[in-house]
């Protein structure tokens, strides 16, 4: 059974503004855990939240666990946590202290809200620091009490929001593991990112969301069948991209070898039917061009091939 | 009702967790109320032997008679009035405080006693009083004895025109007959004057609006409350805006939890921190020796303010677009209402249309509502003060309502 269903689903911010979300259908079941994977400025904030609530849609549908997200907001609100990407918790309380608070948010009271409390300090491994004050937490702690939050009540449907954003990679390692954990216990997920490795790693099904659109979804292997049988080359090059760089690109794409290519970081990204053809063709041009070539690298079929070959971009343009 | 006394405690217990804020809420106005009174005497002001100088000009009798007015029974004591021929001496006395004032008869002084009260030609008194800044009380003493002695004077010259008057009516004077007249007039004045040199002196009131000598401790206690109530009032609001951007108040609209409590629950909780803010404040001062007043009508007064004062800090938060923004907006309103109030100076030395002004914030009642009970009001007489404070609340609210749900629809 679907536990979230969403049907043309717009949103403006403004009348003559362009659509955040424009007109995004997609379904998640129960025992799910699906990703909306995209750049930022994607709509990925703005789908998460008409989905929690937070704010209406313009137009198209959505319910959760049957409830509809305009009309039954306090029910879709009772069945969902929500790990934004803010730090949402207060610096001046203790750890015990926020999650009492916000337990009693969740309508949570008395012994089954201390028994919560007890269990959520204990899975995030904070049980010896639940007296003290938030400020004295590090980043990483405070990251896993936000998580925490969410899941009181142990909600049928969690959603996070980018939750693993400018943080440490230990404290990102332990919230992707507590994702799974919480999936294996029965809980549904919509995870919100803009790191391929992450969606790739966790979901069962994905969504590609690129300005406001849902431009591709399904499983890791469906997805990656878009584009073909491909390899995706990655060329660092010696030096900053200058303006001949940008020459270089712009001649690899007109290639028959070819299929996609673009740069950012130092890289450039070329998407080719066949490594082993392209290859002379692109060191030639390189050197014709005075590009200094430092390594290339040869990757397998990834979301980021994916997103490339969709929509001529890379994932973190 | 559990989840609004949830948001309450969080409101409450987040406040007094800060340093910073329980020093401002706390610390500052206490020990600011103290330094002032300090200052000032730290008690009742003592008026007594003030040195007033008196330069006579008149080219009449009756700036002469000023200076009995200085000597009466009424003042005895009080004022210790010399009369001076060196002008430029005498303004350097003021100036270097050895004396209150200076009093400038003008050479016409007795002319336009005469005419004054003359319906054909009113005309001022004019009475120049060259003043020390320095002694705000004791300026207001001279000045109103001045005031009294000259209203005295012409109340006089008026009674001595309507006896002619009747004299001329009843046929005992000619209309023409200005000899007669006269010598009847320096008559009637001569009596006057007999009167004032025989003893019968002009009583001359202080007027005071406290109806007893002002005390600087138990004005400055509830004016450094009230004042720093209205910041931290003002600053709970701005935390509103802070939640907003730290994104507790988003996780808060996401929660199985209205709208409308969240907002209610949040002002109530800083209401209730700054009840207990001037209730502390309250009863600190008190223990220095600070009289607020009766007891139920002061209770009745702070309740009301730190609604008012809450009232007006949602009013911030709803309208304005940042914490910064609502910061600073705060605090220009919290500097201006409680210049234009009395906060910092005796509001009854301030001008009339800047208390009127004052009384678009609740720093404005408030001083009004804490005089009248120091001067003994009971709560039945402060009643219709809180009730006007009480609808300027409501106005508070309902701007701040309009302001919040076009925030959050």
């Amino acid at each position: 059974m679907a536990l979230v269903k969403v049907t043309d689903l717009v949103k403006r911010y403004t009348p003559d503004g362009a659509n955040a979300v424009d007109g995004v259908s997609f379904e998640i079941q129960e025992g799910e855990i699906f990703s909306l994977l995209g750049p930022n400025g994607a709509g990925k904030t703005t789908a998460i939240s008409m989905l929690s609530t937070l704010i209406k849609p313009t137009s198209g549908t959505a319910t959760v666990n049957g409830y509809d997200v305009t009309t039954q907001s306090l029910e879709v609100r009772r069945s969902i946590g929500v790990v934004p990407q803010e730090l949402a918790i207060y610096n001046e309380l203790s750890a015990y202290e926020n999650l009492r608070f916000w337990g009693e948010m969740q309508n949570l009271h008395g012994k089954p809200l201390e028994q919560e409390i007890e269990e959520k300090l204990a899975l995030m491994g904070l049980t010896e620091r639940a007296k003290d004050r938030v400020a004295t937490f590090s980043g990483g702690m405070k990251r896993r009490l936000n998580l925490a939050v969410g899941l009181l009540g142990n909600p049928p449907l969690v959603m996070l929001d980018e939750p693993t954003v400018a943080i440490d990679p230990q404290s990102r390692r332990y919230i992707l593991d507590w994702v799974k954990e919480m999936n294996r216990k029965g809980v549904s997920v919509l995870y919100t990112t803009h790191y391929m490795e992450e969606a790739q790693e966790l979901s069962h099904r994905i969504g590609i969301i690129d300005q406001g659109k849902l431009i591709a979804l399904g499983t890791l292997a469906e997805l990656t069948q878009l584009v073909g049988q491909h390899e995706t080359l990655v060329l660092k090059l010696g030096t900053e991209l200058t303006p001949g760089s940008e020459d270089f690109v712009a001649k690899l794409k007109t290639l028959n070898t070819v299929s996609e290519a673009s740069a950012t970081d130092g890289e450039v990204v070329v998407n080719v039917p066949s490594a082993e053809a392209a290859l002379p063709d692109i060191i030639s041009i390189a050197s014709g061009l005075g590009v200094s070539v430092r390594t290339i690298e040869i990757r397998e079929l990834n979301l980021e091939t994916v997103f490339l070959r969709l929509t001529g971009r890379a994932l973190r343009d | 009702m559990r989840k609004l006394f949830t948001l309450i405690f969080k409101e409450v217990r987040v406040t007094f967790r800060d340093p910073g804020a329980v020093v401002l809420m706390l610390v500052v106005p206490l020990a600011l109320t103290l330094a002032v009174s300090a200052a000032f005497g730290g008690g009742q002001v003592t008026i007594e032997a003030l040195p007033v100088l008196v330069l006579n000009h008149d080219a009449g009798d009756i700036g002469g008679y000023l200076m009995t007015a200085f000597d009466s029974a009424a003042v005895e004591g009080m004022v210790n009035a010399t009369l001076v021929e060196d002008e430029r001496a005498a303004r350097a006395a003021v100036e270097s405080d050895a004396a209150v004032a200076l009093v400038i008869i003008p050479p016409d002084f007795s002319e336009q006693v005469a005419r004054a009260g003359d319906d054909q030609e009113a005309a001022a008194v004019t009475v120049d009083i060259y003043a020390s800044p320095l002694r705000p009380i004791g300026v207001s003493v001279v000045r109103s004895i001045v005031v009294s002695f000259v209203e005295r004077a012409g109340m006089t010259a008026q009674g001595v025109r309507l006896v002619l008057g009747d004299l001329v009516a009843a046929g005992h004077l000619a209309p023409d007959d200005t000899a007669g007249m006269t010598v009847v007039g320096e008559r009637l004045g001569a009596r006057v004057e007999t009167l004032e040199m025989s003893g019968v002196r002009p009583a001359v009131e202080v007027i005071s609006v406290t109806g007893r000598a002002f005390d600087w401790l138990n004005y400055f206690a509830p004016s450094m409350a009230i004042l720093f109530l209205m910041f931290a009032a003002t600053g709970g609001g701005r935390t509103l805006l802070a939640e907003r951007q730290g994104g507790t108040l988003s996780r808060l609209l996401v929660s199985p939890t209205s709208a409308t409590l969240i907002l209610v629950g949040k002002m109530s909780g800083v209401a209730v921190a700054g009840l207990l803010q001037v209730a502390v404040l309250w009863g600190a001062t008190s223990l220095t020796g600070a009289d607020w007043g009766e007891p139920l009508p002061v209770l009745i007064a702070l309740v009301l303010l730190v609604i008012s004062a809450t009232g007006l800090g949602a009013v911030i938060a709803a309208w304005a677009r940042s914490e910064a923004q609502a910061g600073a907006l705060g605090t220009t309103l919290v500097l201006a209402a409680s210049a234009l109030s009395g906060n910092f100076l005796p509001r009854m030395n301030l001008p009339i249309w800047v208390q009127t002004v004052s009384l678009a914030f609740p720093n404005g009642w408030g001083l009004e509502l804490f005089t009248r009970i120091q001067a003994g009001a009971t709560l039945a007489g402060v009643l219709p003060l809180l009730g006007w404070l009480a609808l300027l609340t409501v106005i508070y609210y309902v701007i701040a309502a309009v302001g919040f749900r076009r925030q959050l629809v």
